[in-house]
Order: C-alpha cells, then structure tokens, then sequence
C-alpha cells in the first residue's frame, strides 16, 4: 500500500464536556473516493473542520502526505493541498459568479497582493474554463444571491477545485438539491476528480449517491469510526443497517 | 464570452466622465460661490475623503470601526507636531500626517484584526479613545486641550478659492486611487473576506492580513483628510481625534450609504450641508439631522447612494459608481 495522503491518529476533539469524536483513526489512500456516512451527530462534520482547520484544538494527531498538519491554519492548509466546500455553502453572495471564482484564483495562486489589473486578464481565461467545466459559464455575470443554492454549491465547488488541491473535502455536496440535481453534480464531481487524479472524501446523508460515487465508505458513529468497507461490504453490513440505515435518517 | 471578459475589466476602469462632472460641479460652486462657498466646498471634500476611507473598510471589508477619527486626528497631529517639534518644513511636514496616521492604523490594526463584528467595534473605538486621550492630556507634546494653533498661515497662505481647488485635487487624486484599490486583486480578496472570511481562508487567504492592509489603506486615507484638514485651519485639536468626528464619519458613510463607493461623498455633501443651513433655522439641528437618518435608514438602507440608484433604475440609467 502506498503512504496514505491523509491519517488520522487517535484524534479526539471535545467542546467542552461534549465529546465530538473519540479515537478516531482513519487512513485515506491517494486518487481514492471515499464517502464519510453516519446518523446526525456522528462527527462527520467536525472530522472534515479539524482535517482543514476551521475546527481548532484536536487532541491526536492529522497527517497530510507525512507531515504532521494538526495545528495548522486554514490557509495554511490551503496553501499544502487541502481544499474543501461547506455543508451550508460559502460563497461571495454580493460579487457575481465570475468574480468569485476570479476571486478563487487570486487566493489560491497568491496572486492578490496586487494593484494591477493584468492579473485578472491573465487569469481570465482559466477563470470561464472552471466556471464551465462546473457548468455556470453562462451564468457567469449572474450576482451569487440571485442564483440557487444548487448553482451556489456547484460554484463552491468549482471555487475549492480552483486551488487545484491534492485533497478535496465536500461536506454535504448535495444537501438540499433534487434528485436529479444530485446525481448531476456528484458525476460531474466524479468526473473531474478522477481526470485531475485528486483525492476525495466527502459526507454525505443521501445513500444512493453515496454508493454510486464512493469506493470505500466510513461508517461514523457517535464520534468514533464504526466500519470501513466497499459500498457492498457496508450495504451488507447488518449492524450498519441497525445504527444507520434503520434508524431513517435520510 | 468576450462581453464577459471584458465585464471586470470595465468595471475596474476609472470613468473620468464622472470624475469630470464631479469636479466641474465642484469648480463651478468653488468660483461662482466666492470665498464662503470654497470654505463650504473645503469642508465637504475634506469630509468626502475622510467618509471615503471608511467607506472602504465598512462596504467593502465589512468592518465597522467606532474609531475612524483616530486616524483623522492622527493626520492632523502628525502633520503639526512635525513643523513644531520636529521642525520640518511645511511642505515635508504634509506627508508625515499621513505617515503617522498610517503607522498608527497599522498598530490598532494589528490588535482589532484579532477579533470580528462587534468585538472589532469595541478594539476599534477604545483604540480611538486612546488617541484622543494622549492628545489630550499629554500637555508637554501635544498642547493637550488647549491645541496647537498659531505655528503656519491657515490654508498655506491661499486664497479660500485656490485652497478649495488645491484641496479638490487632493481629494480627487486619493478617490482614484481609493477606486483603484477596491477593483484590483487586493480589493477582490478584500472584498471575498469581507463578505466570507470561512470561504476566503479555506481558499488560501490569511484573513487578518487582509483585514489589516484594508484597515491601514483606510487610516493612511484617513490622515491625509486630518492633515487637509488642519492645513486648512491651520491648527490641531485632540477633539479632532474624538467620538464626535468619529461619529460623524459613521453618520456620513450611512447616510450617504453603504455599498456604494460614491456613499461617503454623498454623506459628506448631505451631513455638511445639513451641519451648515439647519443650524440657521433651527437650533436643535441635531434632532433634524437625526430624523433626517432615521428615514433615510428606513426608507433606503443603502442611503442616499442606494436611492440615487433606485431612481435611476427606475430611470432606465446607468449607474453612478
């Protein structure tokens, strides 16, 4: 086996008395797609926080291709590789479609420390291919909170793709979207992961999109990693079905 | 796709049409008005400016500061104290206003960054406050209360119509470069964390830095204002530095409006329009201006600048910037 990109070793993170995860240890191998499931609650979002740094203060230890990244800032994580979406999605919702995924170039590149306009001409024709392999170039002088929230997580997506980062982290890519929409998105999803050769952990409630998407599905509960398998393997799993798929969640 | 190309290019241009007609409607009052109108039209642009710069870090870095007139008072001061303790000339003295203020915004800045919202706010005004009570107390430096007065001619011996026009310049030349600033690739990552500060660091940004650039571009702006401004009286006052002018500026960006580069112009013009005439018929004029701000907040949050654009939607113009 090669040298997992990402590992998590015993991480433990509490606010205050709360235990949000427990012992959680997790490898995560390179170019695999892996789906992060559980009941609500299970700590699914706090791992993806602490794995890039909006969540500060795990106790264990997160390391990113070797090296040790616990204590890191968001940028800074940014900056080696981690990029990642949110589950209610973060755009610039007062620029226009163009300028947030101009606006996602800059930052990414570092490229902002700048008063020239070059650096947007220079980056333009990048900008309208991103926009249009996530499929909003034609939207692209639209204002962002005059779009949907499907077009908004799509934008997202296409703004965390645009730091062109080893590791990508969706939390929720599809919450709130139509079925359609869904299966929509998570191809296209599955479609410029695999050609760029990321990595690729997301969390995800809507089952069917999960095994149509996943190779290796992380069952979560209760803060700690419950099981691992194939989409198969766990879709078999009769305590999975009792503590997941039972309970009805989605 | 080319329309779309060239849309942020467009954007960041400076439309001198409208620089020019600011600035003829500017000469035009300067020289048809006389010398009580340049004073008039002094004021407004020196207020103009001083709005403008926190304009910039309210609209566009969204961050309220409760002590913008620091940096006011901090260009003023720096720009006395060094003809009167220092000893520079005037015309080297100008640019050490400026510098202090800057110097100063990087400082504060440094610490309000730290937080957000309103715990900002608070970093911000006691900041302020520490200015204003230096300059106020520290007599052997600063005169403390009492000023300094007396150490140039007022307005470097202009006329009220040269000064008016040397200091529409000024004003003019800072906008500009105001309006360069927000529509580069610094004011767009100002803008991104302004507006999200989770989505800009989870793309690579370091927020605070960020932050504290827009806040020491504002108070460097900030200073030239105070410094305009005590050329033009030809003296400084801690209150310079005070929550009066602080609150001024904050009812200057909102009446003028937010969101809106041309917010801080139209603040001033209305505010000093208002501080001026009101006061000539009737004496509470602060309770005017205030249900003057108490409607225009209701009926336009966005201010004056908000409503400007109304009509001219409703017009089927352009907008102004």
């Amino acid at each position: 086996m090669n040298q997992p990109i990402l590992s998590a070793k015993a991480v433990r993170k509490t606010f205050g008395k709360f235990v949000a995860l427990d012992n959680v240890t997790f490898d995560l191998q390179p170019k695999q797609r892996r789906a992060l499931i559980g009941p609500n609650g299970a700590g699914k979002s706090t791992f993806i926080g602490c794995v890039a740094g909006q969540i500060p203060g795990a106790e264990g230890q997160i390391l990113f291709k070797g090296e040790d990244v616990t204590k890191l800032q968001p940028s800074a994580l940014a900056k080696r590789g981690i990029s990642r979406t949110f589950q209610i999605s973060r755009t610039f919702l007062h620029m226009t479609v163009f300028e947030n995924m101009m606006s996602a170039f800059i930052m990414a590149r570092g490229s902002w420390p700048s008063l020239s306009t070059r650096v947007f001409s220079d980056l333009e024709d990048e900008v309208h291919a991103m926009l249009g392999n996530v499929g909003m170039d034609t939207r692209a002088n639209e204002t962002v909170e005059n779009i949907s929230l499907g077009d908004r997580k799509r934008l997202e997506f296409g703004m965390a793709l645009a730091a062109d980062p080893d590791l990508l982290l969706l939390d929720e890519p599809t919450a709130g979207m139509s079925i359609k929409e869904r299966h929509h998105l998570m191809d296209m999803v599955v479609e410029l992961v695999e050609s760029t050769g990321k990595t690729l952990l997301f969390v995800e409630h809507d089952i069917d999109v999960v095994f149509r998407v996943a190779e290796v599905v992380t069952v979560m509960v209760r803060g700690s990693v419950f099981v691992e398998g194939t989409p198969k393997e766990i879709a078999a799993n009769e305590e999975v079905q009792k503590v997941y798929l039972g309970e009805g969640d989605h | 796709m080319n329309s779309m190309k060239s849309d942020m290019k467009k954007k960041s241009e400076i439309d001198f049409r409208i620089v020019a007609l600011g600035a003829a409607v500017a000469l035009l009052v300067i020289f048809a008005g006389g010398a009580g109108m340049s004073l008039l039209a002094t004021e407004i642009l020196i207020m103009a400016l001083f709005a403008s710069s926190l304009n910039l870090l309210m609209s566009y870095g969204h961050m309220v500061s409760f002590g913008h007139a620091a940096y006011f008072g901090l260009g003023a001061y720096g720009f006395t104290l060094a003809i009167v303790r220092a000893d520079i000339p005037v015309g080297l003295a100008v640019f050490a206003g400026p510098i202090v203020a800057m110097i100063g915004g990087l400082i504060f800045g440094a610490l309000c960054v730290r937080l957000t919202e309103i715990y900002f706010a608070m970093l911000t005004l006691a900041c302020g406050q520490i200015t204003f009570t230096v300059l106020f107390q520290w007599y052997d430096f600063t005169g403390g209360d009492t000023g300094i007065t007396d150490f140039m001619t007022p307005r470097f011996g202009l006329s009220e119509q040269y000064f008016a026009v040397f200091t529409l310049t000024i004003v003019i030349l800072c906008l500009m470069f105001m309006w360069r600033v927000i529509h580069s690739p610094l004011g767009l990552a100002i803008r991104s964390v302004g507006q999200d500060r989770y989505r800009a660091e989870a793309s690579g940004l370091n927020p605070r830095q960020l932050q504290l650039i827009a806040f020491t571009i504002s108070a460097f702006l900030a200073g030239i204002a105070g410094t305009l401004f005590a050329v033009f009286h030809g003296n400084a006052f801690p209150d310079y530095a005070g929550l009066g002018f602080t609150l001024d500026s904050l009812i200057m960006v909102v009446l003028g409006g937010m969101k809106s580069f041309a917010g801080g112009i139209y603040g001033a013009i209305a505010y000093t329009l208002l501080k001026t005439y009101v006061p000539l018929v009737i004496q509470e004029w602060e309770l005017v201006v205030g249900l003057i701000l108490l409607f225009i907040v209701l009926a336009t949050p966005f201010g004056l600048a908000g409503g400007i654009k109304r009509l001219q939607t409703m017009l089927g113009m352009g907008g102004k910037p």
